[in-house]
């Protein structure tokens, strides 16, 4: 899906603490974009944007064409997105298979909730599922309930959550917070492997970001770089502070 | 792909120094602090006018206390002459009388009370389950059938049980079924009102993950809200058992049914011998069902009560 900020600004305390200030941006259908900035720099608030999950006070945002602030159309958004999120939101009490489902519970019909309930898989995904657990090194962890499972296996289970019902845009916001070096490196992967999807991860590490095609990073709800290759030096401004706005190629 | 950067135009900024360095170099594009409260100046000590809305409350409470106490006749002369009274009951009630027909019509009314309970704890389970999910807010049922469901709990378990029974045994007359529409009420009350709070305090992560991705309402509930907080509903459940069985006590004395009503029934005719045997059997029952719903509970991993 073809994401397009024009000029967006969201802020908390009505107005009197910025978060976003006057972003635009233009990502195309299929690209892999990596949002980098310090926490607090406003990735978080940019993807939950892009869901609907927050307002801008100003400006325009188009995803696919559609217009998250109109219902219906936030609804197609939403059913055409997956998202892993940071920290941990899968639901305690149910097995990492109904978990890993959960993304692809709005097309569920009778027969499809009937499976899930009794804690199987839809015949519809059972192949892509066992697929996508294989990859992730998860397929044991399955049947077991989530709070029985480790961080990194949580992780994992998210992940397959997300690119199950076979997204067209995948956000994932700070996929490798708390990760092993090789869990991480097994997230990115699955990230960069989804090709023909639009996909924004938000990160503050550099590693990470670095392994992405195009680097978008914020600093105080400000784009101040924007290219596919981010010097150590220019890095060392986005966290210091010194290039906000200075440096973007054309 | 293009991309442009506008100069910042919206709010106020983070302050910069001349170096360039924010002041929130590690959490850098924090939202600044809010400016603290201004807080009222601390009272000094000894303020004559806090001093005097105390005696104020002291006065007004003393007042109410008295009033209570004149209105209701309370006083330790009249206990002290009701002396004679509780000496004969209490001196009646032995022995309890363990006659076998006696015990056999015990064990009868031991076995009502627990089928009221029961049958009261399903009806007041399913309507108390169906009202909590409608009234819980981050269910999202529609706001005219929320505030509807809300107003009807409340009418369920504001009117006591007694006063149901009373309804019930005016509409359908004496016996059990009275005493299980009564108490399945009440219980329907109470239920919704606290399993819709433990369905608002679950985690709202993942709740928030589901709808993001466009899950329906109904989906969500059942499968990201129900689930996180389904011990802590399973042991409110029981917990209302425990309840029940006390309750359906109470509601026997005005002819619902059950252990109460036997009780009731050898009060009227003065036969203590045979009330401390019947005082016995409840204890007993209660006890009984205390410590299965305990165990229970204990197992399922939520907090005891």
């Amino acid at each position: 899906m073809h994401i397009r900020l024009d000029d967006v600004c969201t802020s908390f305390d009505r107005g009197r603490t910025p978060v976003l200030d006057a972003i635009t941006l233009d990502i195309a259908e299929g690209e892999h974009v990596v949002l980098l900035g310090p926490s607090g720099s406003g990735k978080t608030t940019l993807l939950r944007c892009l869901l609907g999950a927050v307002r801008p006070d100003r400006g325009t945002l188009r995803i696919g064409g559609l217009d998250p602030a109109d219902p219906a159309q936030l609804r197609t958004i939403r059913r055409r997105a997956g998202v892993v999120r940071q920290g941990n939101d899968l639901v305690l009490g149910l097995t990492a298979r109904t978990n890993a489902l959960l993304g692809t519970a709005h097309s569920w019909g009778v027969r499809e909730w009937a499976a899930v309930l009794r804690g199987g898989t839809p015949k519809r995904f059972a192949e892509r599922m066992r697929r996508l657990a294989e990859n992730q090194g998860i397929t044991p962890q399955l049947r077991h309930r989530v709070e029985n499972l480790s961080g990194g296996q949580r992780q994992r289970v998210a992940l397959v959550r997300a690119v199950l019902p076979a997204p067209s845009l995948l956000l994932a916001d700070e996929p490798t917070s708390g990760l092993d070096p090789v869990t991480s490196r097994a997230a990115v992967d699955t990230l960069r492997e989804a090709e023909g999807v639009t996909v924004v991860v938000s990160t503050h590490d550099l590693a990470v970001a670095r392994q992405f095609p195009r680097i978008v990073a914020l600093r105080e709800g400000r784009v101040c770089f924007d290219g596919a290759e981010l010097t150590d030096r220019a890095a060392e401004r986005i966290y210091r502070g010194a290039a906000a706005g200075a440096e973007v190629p054309a | 792909m293009s991309t442009s950067v506008k100069k910042g135009n919206c709010g106020p900024r983070v302050p910069v120094d001349d170096a360039g360095e924010s002041r929130a170099a590690d959490g850098a594009g924090q939202p600044p602090p809010a400016a603290p409260r201004r807080r009222r100046p601390a009272e000094p000590a000894g303020n004559p006018r806090r001093s005097r809305t105390l005696w104020l409350v002291f006065l007004v409470a003393a007042a109410a206390i008295g009033w209570s106490l004149h209105g209701t006749g309370v006083d330790v002369a009249s206990l002290a002459a009701g002396w004679e009274g509780a000496r004969e009951i209490a001196v009646g009630l032995f022995p309890p009388d363990m006659d076998g027909d006696l015990l056999r019509s015990v064990g009868d009314a031991v076995i009502e009370t627990l089928q009221i309970s029961l049958a009261a704890l399903f009806f007041g389970t399913v309507m108390g389950l169906l009202l909590a999910v409608l009234m819980a807010g981050n269910i999202g049922a529609p706001a005219w059938l929320a505030s509807s469901a809300r107003l009807i709990a409340t009418v369920f378990r504001s009117v006591p049980e007694l006063l149901w029974a009373l309804v019930f045994v005016a509409m359908i007359g004496l016996g059990p079924a009275a005493g299980v529409y009564a108490i399945s009420l009440h219980a329907a009350g109470l239920l919704a009102k606290l399993v819709s709070e433990q369905l608002e305090a679950v985690d709202p992560a993942p709740v928030e993950a589901m709808r993001l991705t466009g899950a329906s309402r109904k989906a969500t509930g059942v499968l990201a809200v129900i689930p996180q907080a389904r011990n802590n509903i399973a042991s409110l459940v029981l917990y209302q058992w425990e309840c029940n069985i006390r309750s359906s006590a109470i509601v026997g004395f005005v002819g619902a049914g059950g252990i109460g009503q036997s009780l009731g029934i050898s009060m009227r005719l003065f036969r203590y011998q045979e009330l401390a045997t019947l005082m016995i059997a409840l204890l007993l029952l209660v006890i009984g069902v205390d410590q299965i719903s305990r165990l229970l509970r204990r197992r399922m991993g939520a907090a005891t009560r």
